[in-house]
């Protein structure tokens, strides 16, 4: 039962930004997640909620409650680190119960509230171990565990899954959106992967260098992109964004010729085409190329094709096949075209 | 196979003895020592050649029973321990402050701290013992226990802070948002985490407090305060002249425990010896 604001929020050490200037309003049980390269601020935001890092400017609030001079253990918050932090000399079962003894819950609950947690994330039956006993997956889910053990007001999880091999973080994956359903415990996941920020979100904030770039649902965010960085941070394989010209409502790049571009659209303009939104054709042409590599995944048939210096890529039928060198006829989507300003980036879009 | 097999066998063997010859070599003033506690007191002084010594418990039996060496003991041990823990109590939460906290002219003070070290005890041996003298605890074990556990203070802080600057700020983090204060995170977290630190800092602290000489003749002087290793002086002057096999006893009982304790952690100890000489700064 909360509701975050992140109102204006700046931090600054010195001369280093962490953050620059987040916005954002987290409505109550919401699933939101931080996404974003390396260093662009999310641990740095994520940190400011919980209250171990002062804000340089702005105000967080929390249910209506400014909470920028609140000490952390005065916060209904919980965390996740990305590195477990699980307490070395204590048991499992210590450490879940640890939020437990701080937060003066009666000491006659203790028992079944940590059985609990551990029973969620499956781990009851490694409760007498030590963190160095564990493997990666399990002090990752002890970890959590001890995150969900007492009722908080948020869950804050930093790159939870981010030690884990692809397999065990997919099923972690659907243990936590599971266990966030479950609780209705607003909740800000923190992570890197595009894939597990789709997947789990609500609403996704895409950042980069500590600003943010776009807040949105995981479907607008990914059918339309405010900018060419979200565009590529966002699907995989990225969005092919061709940088050209256009004249007369026609673009043009090497290789690429593509009309019926909007009256007010003109001069130097970056083009964005999904790969599933390319059909290899012998129609209506927008794209020649040759065949650069063809990579059959067994559902899907990825096609490269080079085209002047560039590459692009194309999602085809799985029993696309052809030989290197080729040339090969594309067609976009007239539809699933994205403009972009050939300078800044922004979107242009469609009066 | 085999022949390989057997090289490695040899080559261990070799090391054995390299490291036994070596061990012995360390170890000899030590057996040395008992050899002479452990025979009477002409045998000692006689200038002849003995190939066959003549076992005797006259020094043992002496430094009971014509010498107050159990109070001896007892003040050693009681001076040592107390200043340990002194040095704990204090030096834990200094370190913690100075590994952890921010405000300035903290890496000043942590430098402060070492800098007591740096200078021969003998300069302020003279104000120590007026200091003392006016607060009325010459000749005690109070005195001895300030003295130890000031002269060890610095190191003590700073190994530990070297082990606290080791802990990852996460965990730290982690029990804050856990809703624990700070003196709980020293308590259940930083503590529990860096006690091979404190038992190394404790025991290298221990061994300067029975070595330690000079302080101590300078508070001591009657057996109200002796220790060992001032016990081990008295052997040596008054109308008995040195008395060898004594000395030797002593300095022999005053040796085992530490090996002792030494060996018990020594795991611990090589560790903490080297990341305190490493880390520092
Ligand atoms: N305590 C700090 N002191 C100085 N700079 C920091 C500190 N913490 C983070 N930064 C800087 O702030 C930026 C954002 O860091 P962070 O929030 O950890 O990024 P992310 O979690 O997105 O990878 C980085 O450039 C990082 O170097
Ligand atoms: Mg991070």
């Amino acid at each position: 039962m909360a509701r975050i604001e992140l109102n204006g929020i700046q931090k600054r050490w010195g001369e280093v930004w962490g953050v620059r200037d987040v916005n954002i309003d987290i409505a109550d049980e919401e699933f939101l997640v931080l996404l974003g390269p390396s260093g662009c601020g999310k641990t740095t935001t994520m940190r400011m909620i919980a209250g171990l890092e002062e804000p340089t400017e702005g105000d967080i609030v929390m249910d209506g409650e400014t909470m920028n001079d609140i000490d952390p253990r005065d916060r209904d918050v919980a965390m996740v680190f990305q590195g477990y932090a699980l307490y070395p000399n204590m048991t499992i079962y210590e450490n879940i119960r640890f939020p437990l003894r701080m937060r003066g819950v009666p000491r006659a609950e203790h028992d079944a509230h940590v059985r609990r947690a551990a029973g969620l994330v499956e781990m009851a039956d490694y409760l007498d171990r030590k963190p160095s006993a564990l493997s990666g997956g399990q002090r990752q889910r002890a970890a959590l565990a001890r995150a969900i053990v007492r009722q908080p007001q948020v869950f804050l999880m930093d790159e939870p899954l981010s030690n884990l091999d692809a397999k065990l973080r997919q099923a972690m994956r659907v243990q936590i959106k599971h266990i966030q359903r479950e609780l209705k415990i607003t909740t800000v996941y923190v992570t890197h992967d595009q894939i597990e920020a789709m997947t789990l979100a609500d609403r996704i904030v895409i950042m980069q260098s500590g600003l943010i770039q776009q807040i949105g649902t995981p479907d607008e965010i990914y059918n339309d992109p405010a900018n060419t960085f979200v565009a590529n941070f966002i699907g995989s394989p990225p969005m092919n964004l061709i940088e050209g010209e256009v004249s007369g409502g026609v673009f043009t790049a090497p290789g690429v010729k593509v009309p019926g571009m909007p009256a007010h659209v003109s001069g130097k303009v970056t083009l964005g085409v999904r790969p599933e939104d390319c059909h290899v054709t012998e129609g209506d042409i927008d794209l020649t190329g040759e065949v650069y590599g063809v990579e059959p995944t067994g559902d899907v048939t990825y096609l490269t094709l080079q085209a002047g210096e560039k590459l692009f890529e194309i999602k085809a039928d799985r029993t696309y096949r052809a030989p290197l060198g080729a040339t090969e006829n594309v067609r976009f989507d007239a539809e699933r075209i994205f403009l972009f300003d050939g300078e800044t980036g922004e979107r242009l879009r469609r009066e | 196979m085999a022949s390989q097999r057997r090289k490695r066998g040899e080559n261990l063997i070799i090391r054995y003895l390299i490291l036994g010859a070596w061990a012995l070599f360390c170890l000899m003033p030590v057996l040395w020592f008992l050899s002479i506690g452990l025979r009477p007191r002409v045998e000692i002084i006689t200038p002849q050649p003995i190939y066959w010594p003549t076992f005797s418990l006259d020094a043992w039996h002496m430094i009971w029973e014509d010498w107050p060496m159990a109070k001896y003991l007892r003040n050693s041990i009681l001076a040592i321990f107390g200043s340990v823990l002194i040095d704990l109590v204090l030096g834990i939460p200094a370190a913690y402050s100075l590994a952890r906290y921010q405000y300035r002219g903290r890496d000043d003070i942590a430098f402060y701290i070492l800098s007591t070290r740096m200078m021969a005890p003998a300069i302020v041996a003279i104000p120590i013992f007026f200091l003392f003298r006016n607060a009325g605890l010459l000749d005690t074990i109070w005195a001895l226990m300030l003295i130890y556990a000031a002269i060890n203070l610095s190191f003590v802080t700073w190994i530990i802070r070297s082990y606290m600057l080791d802990i990852p700020k996460e965990l730290e983090d982690a029990a804050r948002t856990d809703g624990a204060s700070d003196l709980r995170i020293l308590w259940e977290i930083i503590i529990p985490a860096i006690l091979p630190g404190i038992i190394t800092a404790s025991v290298i602290a221990m061994i300067f407090a029975i070595n330690e000489f000079l302080f101590t003749l300078l508070i001591a002087s009657t057996p109200n305060a002796y220790t060992m290793s001032v016990a081990l002086a008295n052997f040596t002057g008054g109308s008995d002249g040195v008395i060898y096999n004594a000395i030797a006893l002593v300095a022999f009982l005053a040796f085992v425990p530490v090996f002792l304790v030494v060996v018990a952690i020594q795991k611990h100890l090589s560790r903490g010896l080297t990341m305190g000489a490493v880390k520092g700064g």
